[in-house]
């Protein structure tokens, strides 16, 4: 019955607002029906997305499930929506951690219920719609409505700062996103010039490539540059980041999750999606720049955490750290880079929610964030303990949970594309183990005081909604190839339109080696040009354990 | 002498049809003072508001009724540009007349010239809407302001008020005298023959280059008399007093009839006038329009009262309106601006009839008046939020789609820095819209909720809707711009 389709996709997208709307009608004390109704609207929502992970053909580069009507034909506005390997992980990402996010605020949400969860399902439309539009100019309205629900999530139910992080949130975002609208508009006008036609299909963007690169040097640093500092400010990157610390401190622990885990990676899925494929050329010619963005992020961002006495915040400045990695994955322009950046999205998303939500744990008993007020945690609340070590694991890339692949790939592929960084990279993941171990352990050893020995450990509900992030954890840990499918073939793609020379140089080293075997045969077959590709395609979906050898052949026969 | 005669009644007859909306206008408003002001006793004055409601009513479908063309020794034409501003202009004159019937209520101010001078100011706006020639330009304004100058000062008894009027009063007549100058210059360096805007776009264009100078002063002197009508900087100092001192429906009714009818004469002057010399205005115009933009969003930052954030954001506005009319194509800019206008006629005449609302209960004056409105009135604190997000363009209000209608025209006409400031400065203007917004969410309220009337529920709801799915509606809004186009 529910088989992947257009349909079905907009159905699952659309659902939590259409919800929203009938929760508008009921009276506003009625506290439980907002809690239950929206958690099933999320399941709802969950359950109608789980038909596309099994229905995607990992083989298959192009957008799936593409769906288009016109909308404002005279402007050449079309309502299209579709997904690819990309998009469709970061969609799920949505819909998984929806139901997670309503179930935490059940208890910690004690006023105005009624506003609160309905503003949770319009945010959740808002960040799916974003996930599977295909049209620029749909793109960019999903992406500024998602303001207003998260302005008002941390407005009303943020902490003591609450104003002025909402406020610094809205002003920062759209600031970034109205400079990539005039970089959409030229973007628009340039096409228009070039082919005779108005349109804002995503697809037709990305054909301007070639034709943006004819322009003058400058045309295309500022586009690349209009469209970066509107992705870098939502990632956020060094050194627009200042938004982040004061909006994930002072919003309920659902706003910090949803900000962690999706709103985070609307920006990197940006610079995927756009900037890369968009503006190839600028985006290579201004890319020292970007990478030395991305690595004094990852430093500062964990020199920072490691100073901060509030839990939420250090757990803030690890996202920018971790960010700044993903960022330099991406960077990396080539298969391993980007794989494992979007990888590390995912893994981010997984972990860093369950910092938060295990931080929100603590403040809903005690009020109050500061490490200092904790310590010997693990002596009463022995579950909490476990869940909180297994985030923390995961976030710092310990073997078998999640995060050690996702930082195991971009090392590799950074690695690939420039040493030094990686180098430098390495050392943030270091400092990040140090940050998270030291926070674990302040609060979860040493003496106990008379207040936190009162507290309890994890309720059932706590245990159900932490139970699916740990059970992700492991699994993307122990067996990621499902993962690496799915985004295998697009990346291939996106690669081959940013930075054509990678495979030119891989499929020469392969000719080379093929030619090394056989002695002078191999030069006469142009096959080879194709077999190539699929043969490192393979490599890339083994265990990246055993990947690292592979790869190291390419990249040496690349003529780095 | 009986040629003359002759032919004057021939004219007379040949052209009238063009300004029919006009004349009933005038001739009704005209009756409304006397005999019409015997009908109702002085607590029945309101019941005027519902018959002007008709009159507006009637008066719009008279509008669509005239036919192209041009008259009265061409001082004045009907194309789309007219009709469709003409239009705009009826529209926001209704919804004035819809919110005051309360506000007088409530301050027992009802009286029948009230509606006759917006009937009068309305006919006013009309004819300046079709005006082919400087002195029906001139004569036009001063009918639209002549009324409006006694509506600010309505309210009689309140020192604002008539301070509000007399200011407006004394800086309309200044900059209509130097309005009144500029034409001279123009007719004089034009050859003395003619103030018709055709006839004038091709006279400058032969004037020997030794008159260039005069020209343009002239074209300077008439930009500096319209900027001041439509409120730009530097010409603004009158608004936000005046805005703040007249009754607020009549401040609603400022920031978009006039507005809307002076930005008409403003794309006919500049893109039929003084088309042939547009390098002498085009560089002004441009630092006119970023300085509104800019000035008008960073004051409004700083603004207690809630009229005085609306007219300095209103003029914000006006400098977004001016990129449809630096367009290089006329026709274009003017499909832009009259979008633009509509939506904006429909997102402040709503934000105002919230305010209004709040002032019937003598509040609503100071921001903090809206503190905790979302938990006294959520339908109308809602409404108010759609507002004040839609003018600040976040998407997918429809305030988005004019500015997006707009800005995109702009950067095709090349005006990127200009857009990029715009856009800029659109998102200090989040900043100040949201302070309402925060006001009214993020406060607890105080004092008790009264119950809202019916006529003023509709018309936020309405306006609402409007805000809310306008741009779903996309294909048709732009059917319509398509429609105002001049030759």
């Amino acid at each position: 019955m529910f088989t992947a389709n257009p349909t079905l996709m907009l159905v699952a997208t659309f659902l939590p607002v259409l919800g929203a709307l009938v929760l508008l009608l009921v009276p506003k004390d009625q506290r439980r029906t907002f809690e239950i109704g929206s958690l099933l609207l999320m399941i709802a929502s969950l359950l109608l997305s789980l038909p596309f992970w099994f229905g995607y053909d990992r083989s298959s580069d192009a957008v799936q499930w593409f769906m288009a009507v016109d909308w404002i034909p005279a402007l050449g506005v079309k309502f299209a929506v579709g997904m690819d390997g990309i998009s469709l992980l970061l969609w799920l990402l949505t819909t998984f951690i929806g139901p997670i996010a309503v179930a935490c605020s059940f208890k910690s949400i004690e006023e105005r219920h009624k506003e609160y969860y309905i503003w949770l399902l319009v945010l959740q439309t808002a960040m799916l719609g974003v996930f599977i539009t295909q049209d620029m100019f749909l793109f960019y309205l999903f992406w500024e409505v998602m303001l207003v629900p998260m302005y008002f999530l941390i407005g009303i139910w943020g902490g003591p700062q609450k104003l002025y992080a909402a406020i610094k949130l809205f002003l920062y975002t759209l600031a970034g996103s109205v400079l990539m609208l005039v970089a959409i508009l030229a973007i628009y006008f340039l096409q228009h010039k070039a082919t005779g036609s108005y349109n804002f299909s995503l697809a037709s963007f990305q054909q301007m490539a070639p034709i943006i690169a004819q322009q003058s040097k400058t045309y295309q640093h500022l586009m690349a540059l209009a469209f970066f500092v509107g992705f870098a400010i939502k990632v956020p990157m060094f050194p627009f980041h200042t938004w982040l610390p004061d909006a994930h401190v002072q919003a309920p622990t659902a706003g910090s999750v949803i900000l962690a885990a999706i709103l985070l990676k609307m920006g990197t899925y940006g610079f995927v999606r756009f900037l890369l494929p968009i503006l190839p050329t600028a985006t290579k010619e201004l890319m020292p720049w970007f990478i030395a963005l991305a690595l004094i992020g990852i430093i500062y961002g964990a020199l920072v955490a490691m100073i901060q006495k509030d839990m939420k915040k250090l757990v803030a400045y690890s996202s920018v750290s971790h960010l700044g990695l993903c960022m330099l994955g991406l960077f990396a322009l080539n298969p391993y880079g980007i794989k494992g950046g979007l990888f590390q999205m995912i893994n981010h998303g997984i972990s860093t929610s369950g910092l938060f939500l295990a931080v929100g744990i603590v403040y809903e008993r005690r009020h109050t964030r500061m490490i200092a007020d904790f310590g010997g945690l693990s002596k009463t609340m022995p579950v909490y303990a476990t869940i909180f070590m297994i985030m923390t694991m995961s976030s710092i890339g310990l073997p078998l949970l999640n995060g050690f692949i996702g930082e195991g790939v971009i090392l590799m592929g950074s690695f690939q594309a420039f040493p030094w960084a990686a180098v430098v990279a390495t050392l943030g993941i270091i400092l990040g183990a140090a940050y998270m171990l030291w926070m674990f352990q302040r609060v979860m050893f040493g003496p106990i005081t008379a207040v936190n020995e009162k507290m309890d450990d994890l309720s059932l509900r706590e245990i159900l909604y932490f139970a699916p992030l740990v059970a992700a954890a492991f699994w993307i840990g122990l067996y990621p190839k499902p993962i690496m499918d799915v985004m295998d073939a697009p990346v291939r793609k996106l690669v081959t339109q940013v930075n054509p020379d990678f495979f030119i140089a891989e499929s020469l080293a392969a000719k080379q080696a093929e030619a090394a075997k056989l002695g002078m045969q191999g030069m006469a077959a142009p096959a080879h040009h194709e077999a190539a590709p699929a043969g490192h395609e393979a490599a890339a979906e083994g265990h990246a354990a055993h990947e690292a050898p592979a790869h190291e052949t390419a990249a040496h026969g690349g003529g780095h | 002498m009986t040629g003359f005669a002759q032919g004057l009644l021939d004219a007379l007859l040949r052209d009238t049809h063009l300004i029919v909306p006009q004349l009933f206008l005038m001739a009704v408003a005209t009756l409304m003072l006397w005999p019409g002001d015997l009908f109702f006793n002085r607590n029945e004055k309101h019941k005027w508001a519902p018959i002007t409601l008709v009159v507006l009513a009637v008066t719009a479908v008279l509008i669509t009724k005239t036919t192209d063309g041009e008259g009265f020794s061409r001082m004045f034409r009907v194309d789309g540009l007219t009709r469709g501003f003409q239009m705009l202009c009826v529209l926001a004159a209704a919804g004035t007349v819809a919110l005051s019937v309360k506000l007088l209520d409530a301050l027992k101010q009802h009286t029948v010239e009230y509606y006759a001078l917006i009937l009068f100011s309305v006919a006013g706006m009309l004819f300046l809407c079709g005006a082919s020639d400087l002195i029906s330009v001139y004569f036009s304004i001063e009918l639209m302001a002549i009324s409006i100058y006694i509506l600010v000062a309505y309210l009689r008894d309140r020192a604002t008020s008539v301070e509000a009027g007399m200011k407006y009063f004394l800086l309309g007549a200044f900059s209509s005298g130097i309005l009144v100058y500029g034409i001279s210059l123009l007719y004089g360096a034009g050859g003395g023959i003619t103030t018709n805007l055709e006839d004038l776009n091709r006279a400058l264009a032969l004037t020997p280059t030794t008159s260039s100078l005069l020209v343009y002063a002239g074209v300077l002197m008439v930009l500096v008399g319209m900027a001041f009508k439509v409120a730009a900087v530097p010409f603004h100092m009158w608004a936000p007093d005046a805005y703040e001192g007249a009754p607020t429906p009549i401040t609603a009714f400022m920031a978009t009839a006039p507005k809307a009818a002076a930005l008409a004469a403003f794309l006919r002057v500049f893109g039929t006038g003084f088309h042939g010399v547009s390098s002498d205005w085009v560089l002004p115009l441009t630092y006119i329009a970023g300085a509104s933009m800019i000035l008008g969003n960073v004051a409004a930052v700083r603004q207690e009262s809630m009229k005085r954030l609306l007219a300095y954001s209103s003029i914000a506005h006006v400098g977004y309106m001016l990129l449809g009319v630096l367009s290089g194509d006329p026709k274009a800019g003017a499909q832009a601006v009259w979008l633009y206008m509509l939506i904006y006629i429909v997102m402040n005449t709503g934000a105002f009839a919230v305010v209004i609302y709040l002032q019937a209960k003598n509040e609503g004056e100071r921001i903090e008046d809206f503190k905790g409105l979302g938990r006294k009135h959520p339908v109308l604190a809602f409404a108010m939020m759609v507002f004040l997000l839609s003018l600040a363009g976040i998407p997918p209000l429809v305030g988005f789609f004019g500015k997006f209608y707009l800005f995109k025209l702009a950067i095709e006409q090349g005006y990127v820095t200009l857009t990029v400031i715009a856009l800029l400065t659109s998102t200090v203007s989040a900043y100040y819209y949201l302070g309402v917004v925060k006001e009214m969410y993020f406060k607890e309220p105080e004092g008790e909720a009264a119950p809202l009337g019916a006529a003023q529920l509709f018309i936020v709801t309405l306006a609402c809707i409007l805000v809310l799915v306008g741009t779903a509606f996309g294909p048709w809004l732009l059917k319509w711009a398509g429609e105002i186009f001049w030759v």
